[in-house]
């Protein structure tokens, strides 16, 4: 059976330097890139800004073109669509942006805004049932028809967002990408978005490719997480597994930085150090230079391998094995003294 | 908070009000607090709340618009609300400085970094401009910026997001104020650099005994770097408390579900207990308690008379529950 969606050794250079850049560069964004998405798979994608989660989410959509690599969305090559054959997919596949202020047209009405995919699309032309339907959409995602005729502005950020993951509901889509959908609400709303998400995942049996920065919120909804490094994955593992038992240092940072909300476990926030002796070039690890983990090992070529369990790391030492500490790499002398 | 702490900032009843359309909305319903020396004072809301709002009259910088209607602020045994223009500006920036939210806007991007830096100190201090911009140089690397001295020179699209967050906190720091306000300091920043900030503060803050206003959102960090805590909702303040008495033992039923509806990273759960509804818009009309319309123990007395604020030993919440107690 074919995966909803895969990623296959996916590269990505953006060109950087305007007009009157006197040396102009590519720039990688996504390096070798491998993802696939199960069928009902809630997969967590999580990084710091600028590692590269939003472009692949807009190359996954068709949004922003790639080098070289593979895009599949239901067994379909993106790069072999014509123009017919992509409006047929973008029923199949739809998406959720981070910011509902700017992802929903001020000037039109919330029926509006929910009806044009059906426009498009040709769909649900009996105005009856179009109408029962529209309701029936609006309910699934907690608002009131009573609303339908209402605009964006009058609306809060959680209110926003129920419309926008209605209106990529519309069309029942199998694929939903969700980039960010919940940073932009406030603590108390969130919650009901994240439960909402995950109803209605279940309920119509979506796939969903969730970015998120937050670890937290991942654990909630996804049912395995991959965490993104400046255009590399480099782990990725079943939610619990990568949580209990991170195995590369990157993602062990970035859980050392989520703050525990319970005042009497307060860390000392300590400031990860950028080792500038290690030169970026020479290392074939893109994390190595911020890495305390740092060997000569990481200077050779290794790529993303699994052990066995569906855990996979890309890392040279993997330290973090719960029956092999870090101690065993250096004696002890890099362990933190917390 | 006891009586004997010699308290740096002390708000009384805080009213602002902004111009609108059917008059005059009122923000910020009285709002009154101390700030200890040396102490962490965690205001914690969602948007709309009146938290920024508060943030800029503590040093009179509402917008176009906006207006204190009532209230002192008294730092230092004045009244910062009714002083002359020429002191409060010499109180801005020196005595009471301020740490915006979006680290992108809050720097001219036109100047070098270092004219910004030097150009704080000598409107404060006579000193000559050489000694301002050794000084500046000391700070950007305190804050941990590397190769400070050439730096000194660029301008701020040449750093990334969280090195100005740390440019606007050596800016706010340069003259070792008493006071600082620090307004969502991390929100637009990762994890990793949010932690950086926060030890920066706190590392300071340890050095030279300042005071912090910390405004956020996320009370994971609340339980990271405050001592006292105040919850803001719809303008009002509903509890007051030092941190640990907040998340051991919250009074406020919004407090209680904030608390509850973090997401935790260690356990999987299958549903988050949400608060059901949304907040109230700013200024928006409201009779009773203004957290009655989503809260859970709601009755009808909360519908129709706000509660004050009830004292529980050191520990204050605006809940006709905390009475019955």
């Amino acid at each position: 059976m074919t995966n909803p969606a895969e990623v296959k050794n996916l590269y990505k250079t953006y060109r950087s330097g305007g007009w009157f850049a006197s040396r102009k560069e590519n720039k990688p964004v996504l390096q070798d890139v491998s993802l696939s998405l199960g069928e009902r798979e809630i997969l967590g994608l999580v990084g710091e800004s600028g590692c590269g989660k939003s472009t692949l989410a807009k190359v996954l959509l068709g949004l922003e073109d790639y080098q070289s690599g593979s895009v599949k969305v239901e067994g379909l090559e993106l790069k072999e669509l014509d123009k017919a054959g992509f409006k047929r997919l973008r029923r199949r596949l739809q998406v959720v942006f981070q910011d509902p202020y700017s992802s929903l047209d001020p000037r039109m009405s919330v029926r509006q805004i929910l009806c044009e995919p059906w426009d498009i699309h040709g769909l649900h032309k009996d105005r009856a049932k179009r109408k029962k339907t529209l309701e029936e959409l609006v309910r699934s995602v907690g608002l009131d028809p009573a609303h339908l005729d209402r605009y964006p502005h009058e609306f809060s950020g959680g209110q926003r967002q129920r419309v926008a993951l209605a209106r990529a509901l519309a069309l029942e889509p199998r694929v939903l990408v969700a980039d960010e959908p919940v940073s932009a609400l406030d603590v108390s709303v969130q919650a009901q978005i994240l439960n909402l998400l995950k109803d209605v995942s279940r309920a119509r049996a979506l796939s969903m490719l969730f970015i998120s920065h937050d670890f937290a919120v991942a654990r909630f909804l996804c049912d395995r997480i991959a965490v993104m490094y400046q255009g590399r994955i480099v782990e990725c593992a079943p939610a619990r597994t990568l949580l209990d038992n991170p195995q590369h240092p990157y993602t062990r940072a970035l859980l050392d930085a989520v703050p525990s909300p319970d005042p009497s476990a307060r860390k000392d926030f300590e400031p990860a150090v950028l080792k500038s002796s290690v030169r970026r070039e020479q290392c074939s690890c893109p994390y190595a230079p911020r890495c305390r983990y740092y060997r000569a090992a990481c200077n050779r070529p290794f790529a993303l391998t699994d052990d066995g369990k569906g855990h996979w790391c890309a890392c040279a030492l993997k330290p973090f094995n719960k029956s092999q500490t870090a101690e065993r790499f250096h004696g002890g002398t890099h362990e933190r003294n917390d | 908070m006891n009586a004997q702490e010699e308290n740096v900032l002390s708000v009384e009843d805080l009213r602002v009000a902004f111009r609108c359309e059917a008059g005059r909305a009122e923000v910020l319903h009285g709002l009154s607090y101390r700030l200890p020396k040396g102490k962490v004072l965690a205001v914690v809301g969602e948007s709309g709340c009146g938290k920024t709002v508060h943030a800029l009259s503590l040093l009179k910088l509402l917008p176009p618009g906006g207006e204190i209607t009532c209230g002192r602020i008294m730092y230092a045994g004045k009244d910062v609300l009714k002083l002359p223009a020429e002191a409060l500006r010499r109180l801005r920036g020196a005595k009471i400085s301020m740490i915006f939210q979006d680290p992108m806007t809050s720097l001219n991007p036109i100047r070098t970094v270092g004219k910004q830096l030097t150009e704080t100190i000598l409107a404060h201090t006579s000193c000559s401009k050489l000694r301002a911009q050794a000084l500046a140089v000391r700070l950007l690397k305190k804050v941990g910026i590397e190769n400070a001295r050439l730096r000194m020179k660029q301008y701020p699209f040449q750093f990334s997001g969280g090195q100005r967050q740390r440019i606007m906190i050596a800016m706010a720091l340069c003259l070792r104020p008493d006071v600082l306000v620090a307004d969502e300091p991390t929100t637009a920043l990762d994890v990793t650099i949010q932690a950086q900030i926060l030890h920066l503060i706190k590392s300071l803050q340890k050095q030279s005994g300042m005071s912090v206003v910390f405004i956020t959102h996320n009370l994971a960090l609340v339980a990271g770097v405050a001592d006292d805590v105040l919850v803001l909702y719809g303008g009002y303040c509903v509890e007051k408390a030092s941190v640990r008495d907040l998340f051991a033992n919250p009074l406020h039923p919004y407090t209680r579900g904030l608390l509850q509806s973090l997401v935790s990273l260690k356990e999987k759960t299958e549903r988050l207990p949400a608060i059901e509804g949304y907040p109230p818009a700013p200024g928006e009309e409201q009779k009773g308690c203004p957290f009655a319309p989503r809260c859970p123990h709601a009755w009808e007395k909360c519908r129709t008379q706000l509660p004050p604020l009830f004292e529980s030993g050191a520990h204050e919440a605006r809940c006709w529950l905390v009475e019955n107690k």
